[in-house]
């Protein structure tokens, strides 16, 4: 067979996939117009038949040699194929109820030495720096710089600005948007250093736990100890907890450059990755989460600071609740599920 | 396809190679520029808009910083046509590694890794590994297994100009018939000078005619045309 009869006879199947395409490319754009009522609409096993047929046609082209605007022209019609069959679609509500319910709580236990040790390497420096900062108030200024401590010790203290305690609700709105820009974005930090080896993440980890425990330190040697910790104990439920996954989704990323098994490490990568955006999801979650509480309830000044320290222990005892138990599958269901991946 | 090309294939599961063609740092950093003054002008705008609200205003502001800076390109990732608009006016659009639309958590993955992609200055990281590597690829492109590609193929091949077909000289090997057809499909892009001096290491295959009147590329497109299936 020649080109040109090959071209001749098969280029109105060629054709007909072209205007399959075009029209659900269109139709996607133009927000799916019923596409069931359309009577133009294509049967989807025929436009699986057409695209193997033009796959077939392609394998034959490169083959037997064939001019290469052919090559070119099928390349192109398989390849918007490609992209429209085997688009994955199941995005939506439903995903994410699934995420909130059941992948991320799950991911978090898949993923427990990593947490230990994210945990591990935040709170150490946080409690020692806190310790030494309380015994000696000046290390503060190891770690932050005097404006800095001299705002800590207005925002908490009783002085004539009590920034932190007594704004009105309009700065909450300012403190909202600011800790979200700065919270989250530690989070972010903290998981993408990861891709160093982890180096990052272990830095970021370390160095948020020291900048915390050495604010905590300070202030409670100076006297504001109930401000601070009042303030805090809500939504550090939310957001310690948040910052050390998130250094833990990085610490995966590192331990597959690390150590990547029987895998390239670039595959090691890739998989470590897309395990590790689970992670990611649900901290963004929780820090949105945890800026809200930190805005618009950590510095009520009506409440007393009994009540936050009772609505705050609640808020740790149910993220830690969450993410222990919350979609663990059923006991039987879990046997099942075994037994097909043994088989 | 050559070693020359800038090529990558992914294997569909229908067993075809599909052909992707990654962008280079050049083309990537004219799209970032574009969409570094799109987030500006946007940032500018805002401010001026929420700066007349007060501390309301404030706060709005500083959520939409936020999402500018982490969360712009992958909206507009997972919007169809999978490009910023500065991917888009270059020509750009971003896909997995298999050739299939960009998931949500690839498209997380690879804009939260411009963190570890500007270090230490100025992308300087993701500069160097896109320079590295055949398949242009910054850091986050590696560990969400994306891949940055032309949209736009660029058609060098079109229609073999006419000519009376005619038979050749001597049997052709499959290489040499493919070589010959593509000669001619790219005959109306080149200068007619290339042309002809192309079609003169050919002459073997179209035989010293004795009248010469026909030009050398004029017999050698005969040759593709018969060999296109013209009798």
């Amino acid at each position: 067979m020649t080109p040109l009869q090959f071209e001749t006879r098969q280029r109105p199947r060629w054709d007909e996939l072209e205007q399959a395409l075009a029209a659900l490319e269109q139709g996607r754009k133009a927000k799916k117009t019923s596409r069931a009522a359309d009577p133009t609409a294509l049967d989807p096993a025929h436009l699986a038949a057409l695209y193997r047929a033009a796959c077939e046609d392609l394998a034959l082209v490169r083959s037997r040699a064939y001019p290469v605007h052919l090559t070119t022209r099928l390349e192109d019609l398989t390849h918007r194929a490609h992209q429209v069959i085997y688009r994955r679609s199941d995005y939506g509500l439903a995903r994410l109820k699934r995420l909130a319910l059941v992948d991320f709580p799950q991911s978090v236990r898949a993923h427990w030495r990593y947490m230990l040790v994210a945990g591990l390497v935040f709170a150490l420096p946080l409690f020692l720096l806190g310790l030494a900062t309380y015994f000696d108030p000046g290390l503060v200024l190891s770690v932050h710089d005097a404006e800095t401590a001299r705002q800590f010790d207005r925002m908490y203290g009783p002085g004539s600005d009590p920034f932190g305690r007594e704004r009105g609700a309009d700065s909450d709105w300012v403190m909202f948007g600011h800790y979200i820009k700065n919270n989250i974005g530690i989070a972010f930090q903290c998981f993408a250093g990861g891709v160093f080896v982890g180096l990052g993440s272990l830095f970021f980890l370390a160095f948020n736990g020291a900048a915390a425990g050495s604010v905590a330190g300070y202030l409670t040697a100076r006297g504001h100890g109930e401000a601070f910790y009042s303030f805090v104990v809500t939504h550090g439920a939310f957001e310690l907890t948040a910052i050390v996954i998130a250094g833990a989704a990085g610490l995966r990323l590192g331990q597959a450059l690390l150590a990547p098994g029987r895998r390239t490490r670039l595959e090691a990568l890739k998989l470590a990755a897309s395990e590790a955006a689970v992670l990611v999801y649900g901290t963004i979650a929780m820090l949105l989460i945890a800026a809200g509480i930190e805005a618009f309830w950590s510095s009520a000044r009506w409440v007393s600071p009994g009540v936050k320290y009772g609505v705050g222990a609640a808020c740790w005892a149910l993220v830690i609740a969450y993410l222990a138990a919350q979609g663990r599958p059923p006991r039987a269901q879990h046997l099942q599920r075994a037994g097909e991946h043994a088989g | 396809m050559t070693s020359l090309d800038t090529v990558v294939t992914a294997e569909a599961p229908e067993g075809i190679e599909l052909v992707l063609r990654p962008a280079g740092i050049v083309a990537r950093a004219y799209a970032f520029l574009i969409d570094a003054l799109i987030r500006a002008t946007l940032l500018l705008i805002a401010s001026i808009a929420l700066g007349s609200m007060n501390k309301l205003g404030g706060g709005l502001f500083l959520i939409l910083l936020f999402l500018v800076e982490w969360l712009y390109p992958v909206l507009f990732e997972l919007l169809p046509g999978s490009a910023t608009p500065g991917k888009r006016a270059v020509g750009l659009k971003v896909l997995m590694d298999s050739g299939l639309p960009i998931t949500p958590a690839a498209s997380l993955v690879r804009n939260l890794l411009r963190a570890a992609d500007f270090l230490p200055m100025l992308y300087g990281f993701g500069a160097i590994a896109m320079l590295l590597r055949p398949d242009f690829k910054r850091i986050g492109d590696l560990a969400a297994g994306t891949l940055v590609v032309h949209t736009d193929n660029t058609r060098l091949h079109g229609a073999i100009p006419d000519a009376a077909p005619r038979a050749p000289a001597r049997a052709l090997s499959t290489h040499e018939q493919a070589a010959i057809v593509a000669w001619a499909g790219r005959a109306t892009r080149l200068t007619p000078a290339r042309v002809d001096e192309l079609a003169e290491l050919a002459l073997p295959v179209v035989g010293r005619s004795p009248d010469d009147a026909a030009r050398a590329a004029q017999r050698l497109l005969g040759v593709a045309q018969w060999l296109m299936g013209r009798r």
